[in-house]
């Protein structure tokens, strides 16, 4: 270590003047001491859900789930897909799924998209859905429930936004509530 | 899934849009730091000399690429000749300008180096390689301390 340092040292004796650098802080940038170009790209993208997802968000919007059924394997698949890709060909049924399930993991966040501290943390789970084929489910949001109180295994059902403010989107459902003994 | 299954109404279709906050500050260095402060502040042009070999590197440099030696700073007039020339009729977006551009290569004098530019105050058949060209700056109070100070070259 002590070596390292000592070579260091010795690069910096022996080299010209530009071979060190600047230092350049924040305020050197933010007070206009050093001249800059600040670049902002306008990133715009729309990403289309396609056949099955859209078929899917047009039933969130009637308040049913929606999922399709493989003859081959006879799974039903959830979120739905318009081919099965276990066996490779195109899905013979849609059909409907419950809107209850059961976590299958979650996970505690305390901070936002943007790494903001949240106020009241959101507990994010994964949730296979009743009536769908096993481990088949959707990533969403648990509500009504204390983040000590959740575990794997619990029965979930979806609370939804009233009909009139459904707009074919996921966040119709506003988040999965215990269900114990339902 | 059978053909009539199929949506077929695109409005029907859903998509999600979505925007990506992004941006970057990319500093000028040590020798654009001083030709723009220079250009901003005094509405001089800096080049700079190696000592050695006796390049002149026009951006500045602070060594030189050739030998590794340190350079110094020497000012020149800004005044130069159309190496090559280009006539822009669409923008970054491709929508026809009104007004085409002429865009430049101008070999600065005294210096091995050249920037590339905007030409004006003149007509695009008058262009011509090798013509004489002088900056015509932004007025002191507009200058910001970027390329865009200089708002084109005219013919001299």
């Amino acid at each position: 270590m002590k070596m390292d340092m000592d070579m260091d040292v010795n690069i910096k004796k022996n080299y010209p003047s530009y071979v060190r650098g600047r230092e350049i802080k924040a305020e050197d940038i933010e007070e206009g001491r050093v001249s800059y170009n600040l670049h902002k790209p306008n990133i715009i993208y729309s990403f289309t859900a396609g056949q099955a997802i859209s078929k899917f968000l047009n039933g969130l919007k009637e308040g049913k789930l929606l999922a399709t059924e493989c003859y081959s394997c006879n799974r039903t698949l959830f979120p739905p897909r318009i081919f099965c890709e276990v066996c490779f060909r195109p899905i013979d049924k849609w059909c409907e799924v419950k809107d209850s399930g059961v976590v299958e993991t979650f996970s505690i966040s305390y901070i936002d998209p943007d790494a903001k501290p949240l106020e009241k943390p959101i507990i994010v789970a994964v949730i296979s859905i009743d009536g769908a084929s096993p481990k088949m489910g959707i990533m969403h949001i648990l509500g009504e429930v204390e983040p000590e109180d959740v575990y794997i295994g619990m029965r979930v059902r979806a609370v939804w936004k009233p009909e009139s403010e459904r707009e074919g989107s996921i966040t119709d459902i506003m988040y999965w509530k215990p269900a114990e003994g339902d | 899934m059978t053909f009539n299954e199929k949506i077929v109404n695109v409005r029907e279709l859903k998509h999600v849009e979505g925007k990506i906050e992004l941006y970057w500050i990319y500093t000028s260095g040590e020798a654009g730091d001083k030709f723009f402060k220079a250009l901003k502040d005094e509405g001089k042009f800096l080049a700079s000399k190696c000592s050695y070999c006796g390049k002149t590197y026009f951006p500045p440099r602070i060594y030189c690429e050739y030998d590794f030696s340190e350079t110094e700073f020497i000012e020149i007039s800004g005044e130069g000749r159309v190496r090559a020339f280009a006539v822009a009729t669409l923008d970054s977006y491709e929508k026809p300008l009104e007004n085409p551009e002429i865009y430049a290569i101008i070999d600065l004098d005294d210096t091995d180096g050249c920037i590339v530019h905007l030409l004006g105050e003149v007509e695009i058949k008058e262009v011509f390689i090798g013509m004489r060209v002088k900056p015509v700056l932004k007025p002191k109070e507009d200058r910001e301390g970027r390329i865009t100070d200089i708002l084109y070259f005219k013919p001299s």
